[in-house]
């Protein structure tokens, strides 16, 4: 490389650096049944934010199972249940992008 | 920037910097065993029996943080989701639905939390930054930070069976009449989205599985008889098979196709006449599995993928 950042790692071979991608994680977090969260995360502003989702205990065959949506208004993040339905308890990641 | 770090990569973004925590591989999760099922519909044999089956592997790994999870298939032709991630105390629980009932070739699993949360390391060589606070690790160049290869946003198809339309109730069948008439299978309804960097030998993606569906086909059947000198007498009788979906993903060389598995299926059959007539009245009936709720689809909602090379990693 001519210009940029390579990190090493020991053995010589390149761990990390400029010609990489990635994604940065600002919070992860669960949400607990029926509830609402809603977080602004500043240090992100002008980057792409994405939240993934996943739920937590899902009972086999048992009931009907409804994640929580999430809205992403510039930096603010909420989690609130589905219009008109129960939502059941959920982990968040909050990942970051410079785009 | 007045102070403090920030790495630009070659497109111009910012991917090291003294605010935001990159992710760092925490390690494999280890498989603890696996329950392997629905083949086809239970205690039915008959037309459109066959379902291609669902394993679902346990997982656990040992993490303060709540680590992302990545699937890196072993049979890269089958379906695969993360349907489930619980903790206790610092154990994590994750499970994960694969098509067909092979437990060969289970996926492995590759977790990554910020640099915190990963184990110290004794290596010292390379290149840490914290945050202004001094004590928190925004990166941490031994502990593998995550460098990803592509991402999108993709969704399942609202209909999971491979029959097209929605199975159905149905009246008007003889009497015991119990052949199922719909492909609950679902191996060919995905939509599918290209991306260039996907190959079949080391690229892991990380989506949760999150929209579910259940979905029955019913038929009732109907016979009416009479003797001589005796009141009509009706026959009635029921069958029905449901199958439950879990939305599923599968890596092809440039593509990420967005679907579904199996989860769980039943079949159950009801008969039953009317007292008087030939004979008194009587009748029967068995089930497997309990339908978890009316049929529909929930869930399903436009989710982001993420996708690396988990051969960094190795």
């Amino acid at each position: 490389m001519s210009y940029g950042l390579s990190v090493f790692k020991s053995n010589g071979s390149v761990g990390f650096s400029t010609a990489d991608v990635t994604w940065q994680t600002l919070d992860q977090f669960t949400v607990s049944a029926n509830a609402t969260v809603s977080n602004t995360y500043s240090e992100a502003s002008g980057m792409t934010i994405i939240a993934q989702r996943q739920l937590v205990n899902v009972p086999p065959n048992s009931q009907e199972d409804y994640v929580p949506n999430v809205t992403i208004s510039g930096t603010t993040v909420t989690v609130s249940p589905q219009s008109g339905v129960s939502s059941s308890q959920c982990i968040v990641h909050v990942l970051a992008q410079d785009t | 920037m007045s102070y403090g770090f920030e790495a630009i990569n070659n497109n111009g973004k910012v991917i090291i910097n003294d605010t935001i925590e990159n992710l760092h591989f925490l390690g494999k999760a280890t498989r603890g065993g696996s329950n392997s099922d629905y083949a086809d519909f239970p205690t039915y044999s008959g037309a459109f029996d066959s379902l291609i089956g669902r394993v679902i592997h346990y997982y656990t790994i040992t993490c303060t943080g709540t680590p992302i999870v990545f699937i890196k298939p072993n049979d890269y032709s089958r379906w695969h989701g993360v349907i489930k991630q619980s903790v206790n105390g610092t154990t994590w629980s994750i499970d994960v639905i694969v098509s067909g009932t092979s437990t060969s070739n289970p996926p492995d699993l590759y977790c990554f939390v910020n640099a915190n949360d990963v184990p110290s390391s004794t290596e010292n060589y390379g290149m840490q930054v914290f945050k202004s606070n001094g004590t928190t690790k925004t990166f941490d160049s031994r502990k593998q930070p995550l460098a990803i290869t592509g991402g999108g946003n993709v969704i399942a198809p609202t209909d999971p069976t491979n029959s097209t339309g929605l199975p159905t109730s149905t009246g008007g069948h003889p009497w015991n009449y119990a052949t199922n008439d719909h492909d609950f299978r679902c191996s060919n309804k995905y939509n599918q989205y290209s991306n260039t960097n996907i190959d079949t030998t080391d690229t892991m993606f990380s989506c949760p599985s999150l929209a579910q569906a259940v979905y029955k086909r019913r038929m009732d059947g109907f016979k009416q008889s009479q003797a001589y000198g005796q009141p009509t007498q009706n026959h009635y009788s029921t069958a029905q098979w449901f199958c439950m979906y879990r939305s599923a993903f599968r890596l092809r060389s440039n593509y990420f196709d967005a679907g579904w598995a199996v989860y769980a299926a039943g079949y159950s059959f009801s008969s039953s006449f009317e007292d008087g007539g030939w004979f008194g009245g009587g009748g029967g009936s068995y089930s497997t599995g309990t339908m978890p709720y009316d049929p529909k689809t929930i869930n399903l909602q436009t989710n982001a993928y993420i996708i690396a090379d988990s051969s960094r990693y190795d």
